[in-house]
Parts: structure tokens; sequence; C-alpha cells
């Protein structure tokens, strides 16, 4: 006869099984990362009776956790894409927040040159001067503001970075840790212990947050963890740690590196917040800080060279206006040479806002951008005859040897430095300073404006002898060229219209002129003049530019945050449809073993009167 | 599809939370009135919004800049207005003077007038600006411009004009140098000027002097020296600065008459005597204190009024009338220029209006639209919290007690 009572047993025990399994998947409801646990259940091996079989009961088979590899993978792609866009959008938010707070450059340049505008009416006035000078300064505090917000920001992503790597390590720790432990379940009890998967599967979700990975499973139940190209982070049991280590052209910019290796990952480090720290680094912050530099470079350029135009109240040549940083040249800490790249703006309006690197080879210097292009230079690197590119003029050190290099940041510390250099003022110069006179009996059509050239100043008469030739005080003819400046005595006198035979242009050092006000007038327009990108754009300009340069980042990152939120939420909702647990599903489950549980008993019981009847039957 | 409990509940409290941050920015919209606060939310329209702010702010300086220039033009006027008043009382009195009826002694009175009305007009020529800038000094506005030197008047100012942005590519001049109001002022009629010789005997005036034909090019006129010498009182010859003589003719002594010669014309009347000559020139500028100067000699000199003064007033009259001409031209142009940077004024009035209305385009928000948005967020915000509470509260585990 079937051993009626082992069979209920069997089913009791079965559906006991079935009734922790649920009271474990409903305990773990909220538990990050869990995958709901099934009951695996298969019919107990028969027993032959002559020429049938009768089942003998259940047994439970295995407890599997609710799973798929593909449905994780994506899991953890999106998880790395969307922390990466919710990083982003984060960093950027924060420099288009201090883009549109109160320094807003345009307001201070606005204010500034409404202040030129105010002492050209009023040239002698002290007080008008004095209103320049102070918004003069509150232009040099709103760049110095803004360049603090950015290197401030900037700081705050390297702190960033140190914290994502620490946490990577961690996670990478453990997840060995855990390899290991799987490794020694499986060896020991066989089957995989899904509690321990999940956690791992977690740990490797929240790893994939801090940076983009690559996941192999292994044979032996352990998985390896890859970042960037192959940097290994987990293999078997062991974890590898990332660090971080400063630039090798600047010690104060920290760069991602293989903590044994030392290899840079910077630049291959993708998805995630780290991957989104540096990429935002690279390429909104460094743009931006350069793209504020540049701008202080072209207005401290272009007013400075008009403000040199003219003469101060003292009858004195203009000096210099704003003071500005030139470019930042480091050299690599690797190099083995001696000296350092002397480079200096050659050319405002050829700036490209992009960085360089100057290497030496042996023999022959390559200036490449940070993106790896070669730029072809002028000139031969001399002091002489210095090596020109892109608006820049560079001398490079004679004791230079191979393998040598040097990183050059036109604009970076540009917009930080910049300071106004005059503080009286009546050291402003407002007049023109040569006053030119056209003789009372000219009878051409000319007429006359001059600039300086930079030598001493004397006064001088230019005398036409005829429509083509001209003397000056006196000396013997020249040739006069249409549209060509004549030269002379620290000036050039430049004529619009045509002189005739006969005709003079007197002119005289502007003396005691404090009521000119025409270099002040010019000085105006320097808001409007185009100084940048080849003397197309003003230095407004350059600064909406830089605003549409962070603003388009912030929208494309605001984009690719709803972008990559809804892929993370349709990754992890087909997860949760495989993985997830449902409290109503594990009701109706609760019901059904608790059901087979009480039919279980009942067989037992009917097994028991069974037996009872059989002894009383026996007992007779 | 099977739905994790716990994931239902974090997509309904994701969905609550996007629809809190919309409203958010809605909220945000319609606080600041702006679309874009900031430059993520439009990138192209915040550059766009900085460039209009900007061009609104310069055309704001330009009419500040006009209000400072109409200011200045308008001294500059009122001046040149006392200068005109000046110079006209100063031609009566020349008039009186020259009438045969007048002596040496009302001569003296009329010449003590003049004395006061040189020094108000030496007032105005270095009159000041609201800022203490002398307006006819050229750019020298710290100095004193026309300085008594020597009995006479110099001009210590320079020739410069300030300027004044009163639109984009558009400079007004803001004031005129002393030397181009008071001191330049061309001698005779412009062209020529003539003056008897001191050693003259005759009754002969020279009157007034014409260039011929003034609009011909070249002009008949050639700017040479010449001079009309009478070999008798009916009489006379032409002869350039090398005493050739180039033309000859007759002259009615009873009538007067006028001689004409390679464009010239002067009036004569009165009796020459045989030798007497008339030096003719190209005009020499003279500032018109120089010119009050000597009519003020002329007057102080007792000559009984013969034709040697008569020539002398003659010579100043017209130099004179060069002066009250050329104010009223500067005045013209005075007027001109107000009239320029009135109309620039209207036309920056215009343009900022446009850059307001560009600037509202870009950057303002559209409350119709935007209220409406918040209305239908704020439904979809209810909804999303009514279908958390209902979808929460059905439960299978509800109905197993």
């Amino acid at each position: 006869m079937v051993d009626m009572l082992t069979t209920g047993v069997s089913g009791l025990l079965a559906a006991q099984v079935g009734l922790g399994t649920v009271g474990h998947n409903v305990a773990n409801v909220n538990t990050e990362g869990y995958s709901r646990q099934q009951v695996a259940y298969g019919a107990a091996l028969p027993q032959g009776v002559g020429g049938y079989f009768i089942g003998t009961g259940v047994n439970t088979v295995a407890v599997q956790r609710a799973y798929s590899q593909f449905l994780n993978t994506s899991l953890w792609s999106a998880t790395s894409s969307s922390s990466r866009a919710d990083t982003m959008a984060s960093l950027t938010g924060q420099i288009n927040n201090q883009l549109s707070g109160s320094s807003n450059l345009q307001t201070s340049l606005d204010s500034f040159f409404g202040a030129v505008n105010d002492t050209a009416n009023a040239p002698s006035d002290t007080a008008s001067r004095q209103v320049l000078l102070a918004r003069a300064g509150g232009l040099v505090s709103t760049f110095q503001s803004l360049s603090g917000q950015f290197n401030q920001l900037s700081s705050q992503v390297q702190q960033q970075i140190g914290d994502a790597v620490d946490s990577i390590n961690s996670y990478s720790d453990s997840i060995a840790k855990l390899n290991g432990l799987i490794r020694s379940s499986v060896a020991t009890g066989g089957t995989p212990p899904s509690d321990l998967l999940d956690k791992r599967d977690a740990l490797v979700k929240n790893l994939s947050a801090q940076v983009g990975v690559t996941v192999v499973p292994q044979n032996d139940n352990t998985i390896q963890v890859f970042v960037g190209n192959g940097q290994s982070l987990v293999s078997g049991t062991q974890s590898y740690a990332l660090a971080t280590a400063p630039n090798i052209y600047d010690a104060t910019r920290q760069e991602v590196v293989g903590a044994a290796s030392g290899s840079v990952l910077s630049g291959r480090i993708s998805g995630g917040a780290l991957g989104a720290l540096m990429d935002f680094r690279s390429s909104v912050l460094d743009p931006a800080q350069t793209q504020l530099g540049r701008t202080a470079q072209a207005l401290a350029s272009a007013f400075n060279a008009q403000h040199a135009q003219g003469v101060d109240l003292n009858g004195d040549v203009g000096g210099q206006f704003f003071s500005v940083a030139g470019p930042t040249v480091q050299a690599a800490s690797t190099n083995n040479g001696t000296g350092n790249v002397d480079a200096s703006i050659s050319d405002v309006s050829k700036l490209t806002g992009a960085d360089y690197t100057l290497s030496y080879a042996g023999g022959a210097w390559t200036m490449r951008d940070t993106n790896g292009n070669s730029v072809a230079m002028g000139g031969t690197g001399t002091a002489a005859d210095p090596f020109t590119a892109a608006g820049l003029s560079m001398v490079v050190p004679a004791g230079a040897v191979a393998g040598d290099s040097f990183r050059i940041q036109p604009s970076r510390d540009a917009a930080a430095s910049f300071a106004v250099v005059i503080n009286n003022p009546d050291k402003i110069a407002a007049a023109a300073p040569l006053a030119i006179s056209s003789g009372i009996n000219n009878t051409g059509t000319a007429t006359a404006s001059a600039s300086l050239d930079g030598g001493a100043i004397s006064g001088g008469v230019v005398q036409f002898t005829s429509a083509t030739t001209y003397s000056v005080d006196g000396g013997a003819d020249q040739t006069y060229t249409p549209g060509q400046p004549i030269n002379a005595n620290g000036w050039n006198l430049q004529l619009s219209g045509t002189p005739q035979n006969g005709d003079s242009f007197t002119v005289t050092p502007n003396s005691n002129a404090q009521g000119d006000n025409s270099n002040a007038l010019m000085l105006g327009k320097v808001a409007n003049l185009g100084v940048l990108n080849g003397g197309v754009t003003s230095v407004g300009g350059a600064y909406s530019q830089l605003v549409s340069q962070v603003g388009s980042a912030g929208a494309v990152a605001d984009d690719e945050k709803t972008t990559q939120t809804a892929v993370y939420n349709q990754a992890y909702g087909s997860q949760q449809s495989v993985s997830g647990v449902n409290l109503d599903e594990e009701a109706a489950n609760l019901v059904r073993y608790q059901q087979a549980y009480q039919a279980s008993a009942q067989v037992i019981t009917t097994a028991n009167s069974m037996f009872t009847a059989l002894l009383s039957a026996v007992q007779g | 599809m099977r739905v994790s409990t716990s994931w239902m509940q974090q997509q309904s409290i994701g969905s609550m939370m996007d629809r809190q941050s919309d409203l958010s920015n809605i909220n945000t919209q319609l606080s600041t009135g702006k679309r874009i606060n900031q430059p993520s939310d439009d990138p192209v329209g915040a550059a766009r919004a900085l460039d209009l702010t900007h061009l609104g702010t310069d055309t704001a300086q330009y009419q500040r800049n006009i209000t400072s220039a109409n200011a200045r033009l308008g001294l500059e006027d009122q001046s040149l207005s006392n200068v005109t008043n000046v110079l006209g009382r100063v031609r009566t009195l020349l008039l009186q003077a020259a009438n045969g009826t007048q002596t040496d002694d009302t001569r003296g009175d009329i010449a003590a007038e003049m004395v006061q009305l040189r020094q108000q007009l030496l007032g105005q020529a270095n009159s000041k600006d609201g800022q203490g800038d002398y307006i006819f000094a050229g750019n020298r506005t710290g100095t004193e411009p026309f300085a008594s030197q020597g009995g006479g008047v110099a001009y210590v100012g320079d020739d410069g004009q300030r300027m004044v942005a009163a639109g984009p590519g558009l400079q007004v001049a803001t004031g005129d140098p002393g030397s181009a109001v008071f001191g330049s002022i061309p001698t005779g009629n412009g062209k020529f000027a003539i003056s008897a010789d001191a050693g003259n005997t005759g009754s002969a005036v020279a009157g007034s002097t014409t260039v011929s034909n003034p609009n011909a090019n070249p002009s008949a006129w050639d700017g040479g020296s010449y001079s009309i010498v009478f070999t008798a009182p009916d009489t006379y010859e032409v002869h350039d600065g090398g005493g050739v003589v180039l033309d000859s003719g007759s002259y009615d002594p009873q009538k007067g008459g006028s001689i004409t010669f390679r464009g010239a014309q002067i009036a004569f009347n009165g009796e020459p005597e045989a030798g007497d000559s008339f030096a003719l020139g190209a005009s020499q500028s003279q500032s018109v204190f120089a010119t009050l100067d000597n009519i003020i000699n002329v007057l102080q000199t007792p000559n009984g009024g013969d034709s040697k003064m008569q020539n002398a007033i003659n010579t100043q009259f017209s130099n004179l009338d060069q002066a009250i001409d050329n104010i009223t031209r500067t005045r013209g142009k005075v007027g001109a220029r107000m009239n320029a940077l009135d109309q620039q004024a209207g036309l920056n009035d215009d343009l900022s209006l446009q850059y307001k209305s560009a600037l509202s385009d870009v950057q303002s928000v559209n409350y119709y639209d935007a209220i409406s948005q918040l209305g239908a967020q704020t439904t979809a915000l209810q909804a999303a919290q009514q279908t958390f509470t209902k979808v929460q509260g059905s439960k299978l585990f509800d109905y197993l007690r």
C-alpha cells in the first residue's frame, strides 16, 4: 500500500516551502534589487506496483529567483545613462543658474560703455570720469565673480570626482567579496544562492550609476567588471581600485587613473555620474571659462588699443586701461628638459577658444589641439621669429629634449586676472592726441584724420606739391597713394577725399584740450566693435555666445535627462515585470499554498482515520 | 504584463513629482513674467535677449547723449543770439556814424558806446556751459578762449569741435570753435577787399563791391592783387602786382559809377584826384574783435568826416557784415544740428520701442498660454494624486481578513 502519510507529509512540506517563499517575497517587497523567488515542484518518483505506478507525493525541486540576465543588463546600462544624464542636468543647471543670476556681464558692459559715453558728453567733468572708473571696477568684479563661480563649480566637480571614485572602489570591493561567497556557496550547495546574486546585481546597478561598466559572467558564477576600455574593476575575488592623480600639466586638476597601473582613464570613462563629471568639466565648464577669458581679453585688447590712441588730461598718451592675463603655459611634469614655452597673444581676433599642446619630438615641434588634431604653425620658435598659430606667438625653450610637452591655454586665467590699471580719473585718455588743421586755401576735397603709430610725437606740416606728391615739413617729395596713410613724426595721417596741389594739413600735438572728447567717442564705439573671430564678434557678442553655449549644454542635458529617465523607466519596468514582487500575486499564492497545506493535512487526517478504522476492525 | 508593487508606487510618485516640477516651472514663469529664466530654457532666445537688451541700452544712451548735446547747442544758440543783437547794434551805430551830419565829438560818443558793446561781445565769446566749460574754446574748454592782449583780442582756444554720438554711426557736432565763429572771418565781400591808399587826396570813396557772375566755374575773379589808379579824375587804370597796366577806362566824377575788371565790380563815388589809388586783394581773415577795434579806432580819430574816413568805414562795414553773416550762418548750423538731433531722437524712440517689443516677444511669457498650462497641470497633478490613492487602496490582502 502506498504510504499515504508520507505522501501527505511531502505535500505539507512542499506547501510550507511555498508559504515560506511567499512570506520571504512579501517581506522583501520594498527591498532594492530583490528578485521574487518561486518554488519549483516535481512529482516524487512513483512506486511500481505490478503493471502500474502509484505516485508518492511531491518534491520541492528548487527555490529560484525570477530573473532575466538580458533585462538586468539593460537595466544596468539604462542606470548608467540615466545617472549620467541626471548628474549632467544638475551640473549644467548650476552653471545656467550662475549665468542667469545677478552677475550679468552684458549689463556691466552696458553700464561701463554708458559711462564712457557720459564722459564723451562731458570730457572735462571729473565726476563723470570718476563714474567711468567706478563702472570699470564693476565690470572687473563681474568678470571675477563669474570666473570665481566657474572655479568654484570646478572644485566642486573635482570633489565629486573623488567621491565617485571612492564609491566605485567600495562597490568593486563588495562585488569581489560576493563573487567569493557565491562561488563557495555554489561549490558546497550546488545551486546559486538567489539572495546573494540579487545583492551582487544590486551592487552592479549602484556601480553603473557611478560609472558605465561592462559585466562579463564567468563559468564559476563570478562576474568580471570592466570600466572604460578594459580597465578591470573586479575579476574573480580580486577588485582593482581607481584613484585620482594630478594632471601631468596641471597639478591642481585631478584625473581618474587606475590605482595600480597609474594609467589615465579620464578620457575613456563614459556613463554614470563619473562620466558626467568628466564630460561636464571638459565640454562645458572648461569652454565656458575659456570663452569668458576670451571675452575679457577681447575687451582689454580693444579698449587698451583705442585708449592708447588718445591723450589724458595731462596731455600724456593714454596708458593701459585694463590688464588681463595672457596664455597660461604649463610644462608636463614628465618633461626632462629645462625651460618653459613663452607664449603671448599676437592677435586677439584669431583666438579660437581651444587649448593646445606643444610637444617636442627632437628636432621638430608640433602643436595639437585638445582633440589631437595637428595645428600648422608659422615661424621657427625663436625669440626673433616665434611660432605663430591661432592668434598666439610662442617662443620655445632651448633646453627642451625630445618627449617634452607643454600645454597652452590661451584664455583660461584671463577673466580671473582682469583688472583696471587706471585709478586716477585724469588718466582717462578722452582727447585726441593730435589736432589737425586743413590749410585755409585748400582747394581739394580731402579731409584728414590722424592716429598714433607708437613713436615719439611731434607736429608737422604735410604740403601737397601736386595731387599725387607731398612733402612733410618741407622735406623731399614723396608719392601719395590714395587710401594709404602718410606716416611721419609719430603719426599716420589718413586722408579721405582727393587733395589738390597746394593743399596743406598741419598736425600739431593736442595740448590743453580738456574739452576734447574725440577719443572718448572712439572708446564708446569699442562696445560694438568686432574684435573676436576675425574681427566679427564684439565683446558683448562673445558673452552672448557664452550664454548660448552654456544654455545649449543645459537644454541638451535637460532633454537627455527626460529621454534617459524614460529609457530607465522602461528598462526598470521590464525588469520588475519579471523580478518584482506583486503583493496581489503573493496574496493569491498565499491562499494557494494555504489551501494545499490544508488539503495535505486533510490527507494525513484521512490516512489516520483509515488506520484507526483498520485497527478498530482488527480489535473487533 | 506583471507589474511589481513597489515599481507601481515609484511610478505614481515619480509622475506626481514630474507634475509638481512642471507646476513649479509655470509658477516661476508666471511670477517673473519671463519665459526664459535661465539660458537653458531657450539658449538661442537667451542670447537674442542679451543682444536686444544691449541694443535697447545703447539706444537709451544715445538719447542721453542727445539730451546733453541739445543742452549745449541751446546754450550756444542763446549766446549767438546775444551776439547777433550786439552786432546789430554796432551796425546801427556805424550807419549813424557814417552819416554826414555827425561831428568828431558825436562820433567819439558813438565810439564810447561801441567800446561797451565790444566788452559785451567779448563776454559772449567767453561764455560757459553748465559744466563750466567755455563754449567757444574748441577743445581747450578750461581756458578763457578770447584773451585781451596788447589792446587787441587773441584767440587761445583751438579748432576742435566736440561731437556727440547720437545714433549708430551718427555723430553730430555740439559746438563750434571760437576761431570759426568769431575769429577767421573773411574781409571785404568774402572774395576780395578794397582799401583806399593812405595818400589819396581826392574825395572818391569805394562803395559796395561784388563779384560778377559768382556761380561761374572757374570764377572770373582770380584772387590776385591789383590796384586801381586814377590817372585823372575821369580816367583810371588797373595795375597788377607788378605795376603792369591790365585795363583802363573812364570814370564820371560827378555821378560816380562802377569799375569792373576780372569779375570784380566796385562802385565809386566822389571825385578822385590824379594819382589816387585803391588796392584790391583777396579777402584775408580777420576776427570780429579786430573789425570792432578798427571801427572804434576810425570813429575815435578826429577827421571831420573826410573821404578817408568814409573809405575806412566802408571797408569795415563790409567786414562787419561778413561777421554778422558768419554768426547767422553758424546759428543756422546750430539749428540744423538740433533738428538732426530731434529727428534722431524720434528715430531712437521708435527703435527703442521696437527693441522692447522684440525683447518681449523673445523672453516674455504668454500669460494666456501659461495660465491655461497652469490649469492643465494642476488638473494633471490632482489626477495623479487621486490615482495613487485609488490604486494603493485596492489590495487583495485587504480581502483576506
